[in-house]
C-alpha cells in the first residue's frame, strides 16, 4: 500500500520558494534590504474589575515616522484585546489570524472565548516560526475565570503578570508601574496610570510618540478609548486657514515652447483603397 | 562550467532548472533547505499528526486511529474530476480537524494556487486518466 497516499488538491499557504533565489543573489553580492528599526510602547494592567491596555500611536521605519496615528491595540474577541509591538504587518496578521480562529472556536462551542485559548494559539504560532514572526504582544482580557494579562515574546515564551510592558519604551513605562501600581485600583486610577506609563514612553523613548490609546475590558463591557490623550497636537495649524498673496513664489525663469503641428495631410488616390 | 552540469538537472517533472526563478540547483539545498526554518516547518506537521495518532491510540485503543485513517483515505478519494473547480475536500477537513483551523492559506488567500501567475487549468480527460492509472505523468505538466 505504498502508493495509497492520494493526491489532494494543493492549498497554498506558506512557502519558501524565493529563499533559494534570495540566497543565490546574496552569494552573488546583491545587498538585500535590511530590516527597519521599529519602536513602540505598549502596556497593560489588571485593576479591580478588569484589565486596562494602553499603546502609543507612532509607527516608525528606521529614522522615519511613517504613521503618526496608527492603531496598536488589536481586536481578538469581544472580551479579549491584544497590543502589538514589533513589525506592524506581523502583529496585525498574527492577531487577525488568531482572532478568526477564536471566532471559529466560538461558533463550535457557543461560549465566550477564554484568554488562555488565545494565549496558546498565539504562542504555538510564534514558536513554530522560531522568532521569524517578529511580534511582541501584550494580551489582556476578561473571561469566566476573571481578568488575565499576559505578555508574549516573539519566540513564543509567555508571562502572566498583574502589570506588563513591551516594546522599546517598556523600560520607561515599567518605571511608572513599579512606582505607582498597587492591587485593587479603581477604573479611573487604572486608566490614569496606564496613560501616565504611555506618556512616559512617548516622551522618553524616540521610537514611541504621538497619542495615547486605551482599552478598558470589564466582565460585560469593552471600551476602546481611541486617542484618549493627545499630548502632541500639531502646532502649526492655523485656525483661520492660510491665505497667500499672488506672486508669493518668485518666478526664476520662464521658457515658452511653441508646439509645432506635425500632422501632414496626404491626398489618397483612389478612395476605394480604404475599403479592402 | 561546473555549474552548467548542475543546471541540467531537471528541477521539476517536464522541465529543466530555471536559474533565474529558482537559483542554481544544488543537492544540499534540496535536502536541507535554504531557510533555517524550512526543515522544521515541513517536519512539524508530520510529527504532530503522528503524536495525535499515538495519543488517540492510548486513549481509545489502537483500532480508533486505524479507523480514522481509513475514513480519511476514503474521503481523500472523494474528489471532483480535475478541471476548472478544485475539490474543497470538506469531508476530509472535517475528519482531520483542519476545518476548525485557520492558517495562512485562509488568511488573505496567501499563495492560492488558482491565483498564481503560473496557474494552468488541468485537462479533465487527461487528469482522470492519470488518476485511474491509465496514463502517466502529472495531471498538469510543469509550466517551465
Amino acid at each position: 500500500m505504498a502508493q495509497s497516499a492520494i493526491e489532494v488538491p494543493p492549498k497554498g499557504g506558506f512557502n519558501f520558494d524565493l529563499c533559494v533565489r534570495n540566497d543565490m543573489l546574496t552569494k552573488k553580492g546583491v545587498q538585500l534590504p535590511s530590516y527597519r528599526k521599529t519602536g513602540t510602547t505598549i502596556v497593560g494592567l489588571v485593576y479591580k474589575d478588569g484589565v486596562v491596555l494602553g499603546a502609543d500611536t507612532r509607527a516608525t521605519e528606521g529614522p522615519i515616522v511613517c504613521d503618526k496615528n496608527c492603531e496598536k491595540i488589536h481586536y481578538m474577541a469581544p472580551n479579549i484585546y491584544c497590543c502589538g509591538a514589533g513589525t506592524a504587518a506581523d502583529t496585525e496578521a498574527v492577531t487577525d489570524m488568531v482572532s478568526s480562529q477564536l471566532n471559529l472556536h466560538r461558533y463550535a462551542t457557543g461560549r465566550q472565548s477564554r484568554v488562555v485559548t488565545a494565549l496558546t494559539l498565539l504562542k504555538t504560532h510564534l514558536f513554530s516560526y522560531q522568532g521569524h514572526v517578529s511580534a511582541a504582544l501584550v494580551l489582556g482580557g476578561v473571561d469566566v475565570t476573571g481578568p488575565h494579562l499576559h505578555t508574549i515574546y516573539p519566540h513564543g515564551s509567555t508571562d502572566s503578570l498583574p502589570y506588563a510592558t513591551m516594546g522599546s519604551g517598556s523600560l520607561a513605562a515599567m518605571a511608572m508601574f513599579e512606582s505607582q501600581y498597587r492591587e485593587g485600583m479603581t477604573r479611573e486610577e487604572g486608566i490614569h496610570l496606564v496613560s501616565e506609563a504611555i506618556r512616559s514612553g512617548i516622551f522618553n523613548d524616540l521610537g514611541s510618540g504621538s497619542n495615547v490609546d486605551v482599552c478598558v475590558i470589564t466582565k460585560d463591557k469593552t471600551e476602546y478609548l481611541r486617542n484618549h490623550m493627545l499630548p502632541n497636537p500639531r502646532t502649526y495649524v492655523s485656525t483661520r486657514g492660510f491665505s497667500f498673496a499672488k506672486g508669493q513664489t518668485e518666478v526664476l525663469s520662464t521658457k515658452i515652447k511653441q508646439l509645432r503641428e506635425r500632422v501632414v495631410e496626404v491626398a489618397v488616390e483612389g478612395a476605394d483603397a480604404m475599403e479592402e | 562550467m561546473e555549474n552548467n552540469s548542475k543546471q541540467a538537472i531537471a528541477h521539476e517533472i517536464g522541465g529543466v532548472n530555471d536559474a533565474l526563478r529558482f537559483g542554481l540547483n544544488g543537492v544540499k539545498s534540496d535536502i536541507v533547505g535554504v531557510h533555517p526554518l524550512q526543515s522544521t516547518f515541513e517536519s512539524t506537521k508530520m510529527s504532530q499528526a503522528e503524536m495525535k495518532k499515538r495519543a488517540l491510540a492510548m486513549t481509545y485503543g489502537s483500532a480508533f486511529p486505524l479507523k480514522m485513517d481509513l475514513d480519511s483515505r476514503m474521503l481523500a478519494r472523494f474528489q471532483r474530476p480535475p478541471g476548472a473547480v478544485s475539490s474543497s475536500m470538506l469531508g476530509l477537513e472535517a475528519v482531520n480537524g483542519s476545518l476548525d483551523d485557520f492558517g495562512f492559506e485562509d488568511f488573505h488567500c496567501l499563495n492560492d494556487p488558482q491565483e498564481s501567475e503560473t496557474y494552468r487549468p488541468a485537462d479533465m480527460h487527461h487528469g482522470m486518466e492519470v488518476r485511474l492509472g491509465l496514463s502517466s505523468g502529472p495531471v498538469c505538466p510543469s509550466f517551465i
